[in-house]
């Protein structure tokens, strides 16, 4: 029953809450600028911070009803904590930018 | 007077993620608090110190680039304030190890919620920690009255002398102490027996919670009684007992017709005492011109020499 593809758009599991409207749209407003940071920081190769974007986003994504999201940042935040080759950090921050693209209000 | 806290319960949350901070205003708008917030550790602590709240959520990742305090750092602060120690704090984390857990709960955290956050978990536990707060308060509140009189007791006296003594001397402001005793109250519970000897005690604390309500009436032992009198002098303070000299005098004991009660007072003033009295010297000069209206005949007032006496 469930399209077993990567394609499918992403909504938030909260996205019928009316009270959870405004954050959830704020969220996803600023979702561009967090990835675009932590390309940032793997591209001056500064772990500390893209670790601790990770982590943030880890923490927060599920409660704004993106648990894929929130996952996909956890393996980026383990990466970073378990200090992995560049090409295993920058492969997951790839992967949470492609969980990050297809988030749909 | 008594310390009842009015208005909504308190919850701060101390973490650095603006993304939590959204998420639980809406959350918990429903539940009924008001609900506050702190992005760093120092802010978060000099909150807590403000606000006095009643449930704190912390983030123990606070500041995970290590470079000030983290959750656990805010958590010894808050614990070893005596003012902050009795703050309900529920950890959040979503990297706490079971050692994080433990340590936070050593460490005298009440509860732990992990991030991501289960919606309705941390409601209910938000709730749950209300809870203990109010039987918290109620259970300081009740330690600090005699059960008996429901005046102040001893141990809530001590403090709040102290308290006054350094504000009184800190702001030069006027401050006295009255001491008051029973007259012949062994003799009365020898004879009336001790049911009535405790009505005595209770009418008479009636009497004493009767007057200005910015005084503080407290048992101070089996039959003896101290009111702090703040921003007042002592010339004033010698009409007020005197006030409450008349009315327990004047007292009907329908259950012993003819029955006289009466008490004997000694005031001071913190001002009328040479250098700087600590609150024993207060307690101290009070008590002995109070034993001083013993031995002038009872129920009378007596005060320290340099304010003037009553005749």
């Amino acid at each position: 029953m469930r399209l077993p593809s990567n394609q499918t758009t992403l909504r938030s599991e909260f996205a019928d809450d009316p009270d959870m409207l405004g954050i959830i749209a704020l969220f996803i407003h600023e979702l561009p600028q967090r990835l675009a940071a932590m390309h940032t920081a793997l591209a001056a190769s500064d772990r500390e911070q893209l670790g601790m974007l990770a982590h943030q986003l880890k923490g927060a994504a599920g409660g704004y009803g993106f648990p894929k999201l929130g996952e996909a940042a956890a393996l980026v935040d383990q990466a970073v904590k378990d200090g992995n080759d560049d090409n295993v950090i920058r492969s997951r921050v790839g992967m949470l930018a492609a969980v990050g693209a297809r988030i749909r209000p | 007077m008594t310390a009842v806290p009015s208005g909504l319960p308190k919850v701060l949350l101390i973490d650095d993620s603006v993304l939590i901070h959204r998420l639980l205003q809406v959350r918990l708008q429903r539940e009924q608090i008001e609900l506050f917030g702190a992005t760093s550790a120092e802010v978060g602590i000099q909150m807590a110190q403000d606000l006095r709240p009643d449930v704190v959520l912390l983030d123990i990742d606070l500041d995970i680039k290590k470079q000030g305090m983290d959750g656990f750092g805010v958590l010894k602060v808050l614990k070893s304030d005596v003012d902050l120690q009795d703050i309900s704090v529920i950890f959040i984390s979503s990297t706490a190890t079971m050692e994080d857990r433990v340590q936070a709960l050593d460490l005298g955290a009440s509860d732990f919620v992990a991030k991501p956050f289960d919606v309705v978990e941390l409601q209910a536990r938000v709730r749950s920690a209300l809870r203990v707060q109010r039987l918290v308060k109620m259970l300081a509140q009740k330690a600090q009255v005699d059960g008996l009189t429901g005046l102040w007791n001893r141990t809530y006296f001590d403090q709040r002398l102290s308290q006054e003594v350094g504000e009184a001397i800190r702001h030069r402001r006027s401050l006295s102490l009255v001491m008051c005793d029973i007259d012949g109250f062994k003799k009365l519970n020898d004879e009336r027996g001790h049911p009535f000897a405790d009505k005595v005690l209770e009418r008479l604390s009636k009497i004493l919670q009767s007057g200005r309500g910015s005084d503080i009436a407290c048992r101070y032992g089996g039959e003896e009684f101290g009111i702090i009198l703040p921003n007042t002098v002592g010339s004033e303070a010698i009409e007020v007992a005197d006030r409450y000299r008349r009315a327990i005098e004047q007292e009907v004991w329908p259950t012993m017709p003819g029955t006289v009660i009466t008490a004997s007072f000694g005031v001071t003033d913190v001002f009328a005492l040479a250098g700087t009295p600590t609150p024993e010297d207060l307690v101290s000069a009070a008590d002995t011109a109070m034993y001083r209206a013993k031995r002038n005949g009872r129920n009378r007032v007596e005060a320290t020499a340099v304010v003037p006496l009553l005749g």
